[in-house]
């Protein structure tokens, strides 16, 4: 008897072991969870910390009021439609790791019973967090990353705000079609076969092995030369042998999809081994952070980087330049693609939210098929935030667009990016053919 | 039936280990039943798997003494094969699981039968170099997704789906992954006292002698290899189903070929407990060391070091393990 | 044709430099008979070390090497007394395991204390220069510099293991540790020796190399791989023969280069479309692979 006894109390206490393992999340009144999957550590940590700016930024004007800065949001104090409920985030960190993301977002969800979810930035990423949403029926708005795919699979759950990786290579092909018309600003038409040849290095992931693919396609659309198209291994120590690669494939345009450290060194390389290239393009990411600009310092004059904000915006947004000052003042760096998109983000689910007047799934997911952002709203100099609820790319924003700025060097003798494209918004002649290093 | 006998017949352990075992076992059974995190249940299926990984390295690794620090390359194999065969074709997880050991246990008589003429660190060398090897393949190799890998589609299936093994809520793969423990468990129970076992104890403990009594020793490598490589390819095939997502960089990573040799080192490798006990202690260090020194207090890679730190003063006071430790207790209170 | 030369040239170049690197990794092996997994930790820890040095006093980098160099001898010392010595009581796997916990332990150390995050060096005298010596062979200054200190270290160590008192010390205790016990050596502290040296000429490339190439906390097992495809080619624990090994894997890695070479010569268009340049490492492996199974000691070996 006594054995059995001791045999059913080592039972509970291995028991009683496991569950004082969980953690239990405290309920609180009058206030909407977000959970914010963000890579804090690992590679991306920097890109992380603009993203997590961006979004507390954005919930310190949705939880109180500033009445001069013309968004909804601002208007109010918390979500006015919920009785003034505050937004409350709640950060967790992928470190790049899809499986630890999947993880992350079903304790979001079980545990920590989140409303929602925002994230990732990594395609990776929010590829498995989407589908973990999806099964538990959570809504998900994703504001940065720009895979294609993610929008192709058919989720009902999941929306995203940032136009997509097709769209900006599309960009970049109009510009290159645009210099053999002469419609650049500052650009006489240049003949086709100055710039036929090109080459694309990308990085080994989801989302550099799709732009890749996008710039193959387009490539042979537009009737221009794929010479060399390779993936590199991310997070590279060395990259001369590729860099004399793309050299030997004698590209007058040079294609690149690299995050920070990647993008500074294969910058670094090409002027080491003395590479002309006429146009340098990069695909957002590392070519426009703030890190990417100070340590190469003059020598990015002339480099093209896709995006969807860039300080020049500011002149000819009011909005974006308010914000900007409020950004500046707590982080010390201009707004950029990364976080302006994650403050959208953020905007996006107060609007939702504020539709839908409840927090029960179902009508968040009817409010955010019937959304409509107007562009004067937002930051970003898109038209507006309006989902598409049928084709095949379910939760897509359909009013998004992309932006191609070139480094140039100012009067003032700072380099800056100006906008080169679309045509009729530049801001600048644009540089051309690249004047090397 | 002499080998279920066998292979159920636990009796050559003292008392305390089976009351133990059996506490330990009722426990796991019942635990879902009982309030607990979803952090808590990803943290015991991932004990799970790597209990499985464990015992499978275990036996060339613990009974065969060479160290193998390549089996991610058969979790992915696994994992693929899976993913692979269902997105494409439709096959049930049944099915594709054991097709999966079949191209497994094929790769590694390739890999193994050269890798076997070589001894200690040279092995142990070759093994990483043979994954990374078919990791840079998988990473370009469109069939199966290339770099962006592969994803099962959260929205085709309606869970659960007992045939394919697609689930919602972890409950399921829980107890899926809790047979599985179990019946590795009993194989590896027969296995050491199989023909097999002893042969390669004998190898461990001299390979010459092994030799003169006329035991094959290459070819019982070869073999302990494939039984190891069968056991990590099941559980990699499980991998694919409970991720849903997968990716060379995952699933044939370095890190998890160190983790599964790590940890049945830890706990003790040759023993039947040692690999559960090495898993038991590592994987709730690492979840819940990275949730409260990791993630709150910015301690990135604290939860690794103190492994690090673990596994090193292992290596060099007690090689055989914290179930080494405990059978040195014993002994001392028997004498 | 300047592809061709060009690759040639680089191949021989960065041979030179991941010579060096597996030069530390040959000598502990050769006097020890025991495998560093934390070889590439050592590299890593030289060029933090190079970098912080340099940007925390503000020097050029070239002359924060005598401090990796220190740095890395008292690492090399503190590891073999504090940790090693330990293990050699203990079974090969032990061995094993210890210096991959040792690898671990070392680069989380470094993770948790640096972060995650790249860094290189953006200013120095040689950083970022590079002549152009026509002909498409284009040599960045850095990277010379460090073929060439390659060449002086592997001479020194040649020198210091065959013409003095110590190195004939060194080569008894590889051969025959008991015997040399017997004969009055010192073999604790020559493989105390050993290992000093060892981590000190990791460390020494390691703060060159942080000149051209970024670090991060995980970069280590990359040249961990590499620097044991040397020493195995080269066959464990021959000198000389790391060096040539050192050549022939730098040769391998521009493999991509040749195949340029190849494609854009005989405009093969099929050839465009193989990712050769994805395969980087991976012919290293293969080669190390291959080599392992069918010469285990190594092309240019020695030691049985």
């Amino acid at each position: 008897m006594r054995s059995i006894f001791r045999f059913s109390m080592l039972v509970f206490g291995l028991l009683a072991m496991a569950g004082l393992l969980a953690p239990t999340g405290a309920l609180g009144v009058k206030e909407v969870k977000i959970g914010v999957i963000y890579p804090l550590t690992g590679g991306a940590a920097a890109a992380g910390r603009e993203l997590r700016a961006g979004v507390e930024l954005a919930t310190k004007i949705a939880n109180g009021v500033m009445a001069d800065l013309p968004m909804t949001m601002a208007q109010n104090s918390g979500i006015k439609n919920l009785g003034g409920a505050k937004i409350k985030l709640i950060f967790k960190d992928h470190e790049g790791n899809p499986t630890l993301g999947a993880d992350l977002a079903k304790k979001l969800i079980l545990d920590d019973k989140v409303d929602g979810i925002l994230g990732c930035y990594f395609s990776s990423v929010t590829k498995t967090v989407s589908a973990v949403c999806e099964q538990y029926n959570v809504p998900m708005i994703n504001a940065s990353s720009t895979s294609p795919a993610l929008t192709k699979r058919g989720l009902k759950w999941f929306w995203r705000t940032t136009p997509h990786d097709k769209w900006f290579t599309k960009d970049l092909f109009e510009l290159l079609k645009g210099l053999t018309e002469g419609k650049v600003q500052g650009v006489k038409a240049v003949p086709k076969k100055e710039i036929k040849n090109l080459a694309s290095a990308c990085e080994k992931t989801e989302w550099g092995s799709h732009v890749s693919g996008l710039i193959k396609e387009f490539a042979k659309e537009y009737g221009f030369k794929l010479r060399k198209s390779f993936l590199y291994a991310a997070k590279s120590a060395d990259l001369s042998s590729e860099v004399r690669s793309l050299k030997a494939s004698r590209a007058d345009v040079m294609l690149f999809a690299s995050y920070t450290s990647d993008a500074i060194l294969m910058v670094k390389t090409l002027k080491a081994q003395k590479a002309h290239p006429k146009v340098i393009w990069g695909q957002d990411a590392g070519f426009e952070k703030p890190e990417f600009r100070s340590t190469l310092g003059d020598s990015i004059s002339g480099i093209l980087t896709r995006t969807v904000f860039l300080p020049k915006v500011v002149e000819i947004k009011k909005l974006a330049g308010q914000v900007n000052a409020l950004y500046k003042k707590k982080t010390g760096n201009d707004l950029g693609g990364a976080s302006a998109r994650a403050f959208t983000g953020l905007q996006t689910w107060v609007a939702v939210l504020e539709k839908a007047g409840s927090t029960k799934p179902a009508d968040i997911q009817a409010a955010a098929n019937a959304i409509y952002i107007p562009g004067k709203e937002l930051v970003v100099p898109w038209k507006g935030i309006k989902f598409s609820t049928s084709g095949d790319e379910l939760g897509q924003n359909i009013l998004g667009s992309g932006l191609i700025g070139q480094y140039q060097k100012g009067k003032d003798g700072k380099i800056s990016l100006e906008i080169v494209y679309p045509f009729d918004v530049s801001s600048a002649d644009m540089i051309f053919p690249f004047a090397g290093f | 039936m002499e080998t279920i006998r066998n292979a159920l017949d636990f009796s050559d352990f003292p008392r305390l280990d089976l009351t133990v075992a059996g506490a330990v076992s009722i426990a796991f059974v019942v635990f879902p039943l009982f309030p607990h995190s979803a952090f808590a249940m990803a943290t015991m299926i991932q004990f799970l798997m790597f209990s499985l990984y464990g015992m499978g390295w275990n036996t060339i690794g613990g009974y065969g003494g060479q160290v193998d620090l390549g089996k991610a390359q058969y979790v992915g194999i696994g994992a693929y094969t899976t993913a692979v065969m269902l997105i494409r074709w439709d096959v049930p997880f049944w099915v594709s699981m054991p097709i999966g050991m079949c191209l497994a246990v094929g790769w590694s008589f390739i890999i193994g039968y050269p890798l076997f003429r070589l001894k200690g660190h040279y092995f142990a060398i070759a093994t990483i170099a043979s994954t990374l090897v078919l990791k840079d393949i998988f990473e370009v190799w469109g069939f199966v997704g290339a770099a962006r890998g592969l994803e099962i589609s959260p929205i085709k299936y309606n869970p659960p789906d007992f045939l394919r093994l697609i689930f919602r809520d972890d409950i399921y793969y829980f107890y899926t992954i809790l047979g599985f423990f179990f019946l590795g468990i009993f194989y590896i129970n027969w296995f050491r006292k199989s023909r097999l076992g002893f042969q390669l104890r004998s190898i461990k403990d001299n390979e010459d002698v092994a030799r003169s009594l006329g035991i094959n020793v290459h070819w019982a490598k070869v073999k302990t290899y494939a039984i190891a490589t069968a056991f990590v390819s099941m559980v990699g095939s499980f991998h694919a189903c409970y991720i849903k997502s997968i990716e060379p960089e995952d699933t044939m990573s370095l890190d998890i070929s160190i983790l599964i040799a790590l940890m049945a080192m830890l706990g003790g490798a040759g023993s039947l407990w040692g690999p559960i006990i090495g898993a038991g202690i590592l994987i709730p260090l690492k979840s819940y060391l990275k949730e409260w020194l990791g993630a709150q207090a910015g301690l990135v890679g604290i939860d690794l070091i103190i492994y690090a730190g673990i596994i090193m003063l292992i290596s060099a006071f007690e090689p055989r393990g914290i179930w080494g430790i405990v059978e040195k207790i014993r002994r001392r209170t028997r004498s | 044709m300047d592809i061709l030369v060009g690759s040639l040239f680089a191949g021989l170049l960065i041979g030179m430099v991941l010579a060096l690197v597996a030069l530390g990794l040959t000598i502990i092996f050769g006097v020890m008979d025991i495998v560093n997994f934390a070889h590439g930790e050592f590299l890593m820890i030289g060029m933090y070390t190079g970098l912080l040095t340099a940007q925390g006093l503000g020097i050029d980098p070239l002359l924060t090497l005598p401090v990796a160099a220190i740095v890395g001898f008292l690492l090399g010392i503190i590891c073999y007394f504090g940790f090693i010595k330990f293990l050699l009581r203990g079974p090969m796997v032990a061995q094993l395991l210890g210096t991959f916990g040792l690898m671990l332990f070392l680069r989380n150390l470094a993770l948790l204390i640096f972060g995650s995050e790249d860094r290189a060096l953006h200013h120095g005298l040689l950083v970022g220069k590079s002549f152009d010596l026509g002909m498409g062979v284009i040599v960045s200054a850095t990277k010379l510099a460090c073929a060439t200190l390659s060449v002086v270290a592997f001479v020194a160590v040649w020198l210091l293991i065959n013409r003095t008192k110590i190195g004939k010390a060194l080569t008894a205790t590889a051969l025959n540790a008991q015997g040399a016990r017997y004969m009055g050596i010192p073999t604790e502290k020559m493989n105390a020796l050993a290992w000093g040296i060892g981590g000190g000429s990791v460390t020494i490339a390691g703060a060159l190399i942080v000149n051209f190439w970024s670090v991060n906390p995980f970069i280590g097992l990359l040249f961990t791989m590499i620097a044991f495809a040397i020493v195995a080619l080269g066959g464990f624990g021959s000198v000389p023969g790391a060096f040539f090994a050192g050549l022939v894997v730098g040769m391998i890695t521009e493999i991509p280069g040749f195949w340029d070479f190849f494609t854009y010569t005989f405009g093969a268009d099929w050839m465009v479309d193989i990712p050769m340049t994805s395969f980087k490492y991976m012919w290293v492996y293969v080669a190390f692979f291959v080599i392992m199974v069918t010469r285990p000691r190594g092309l240019f070996g020695w030691k049985q």
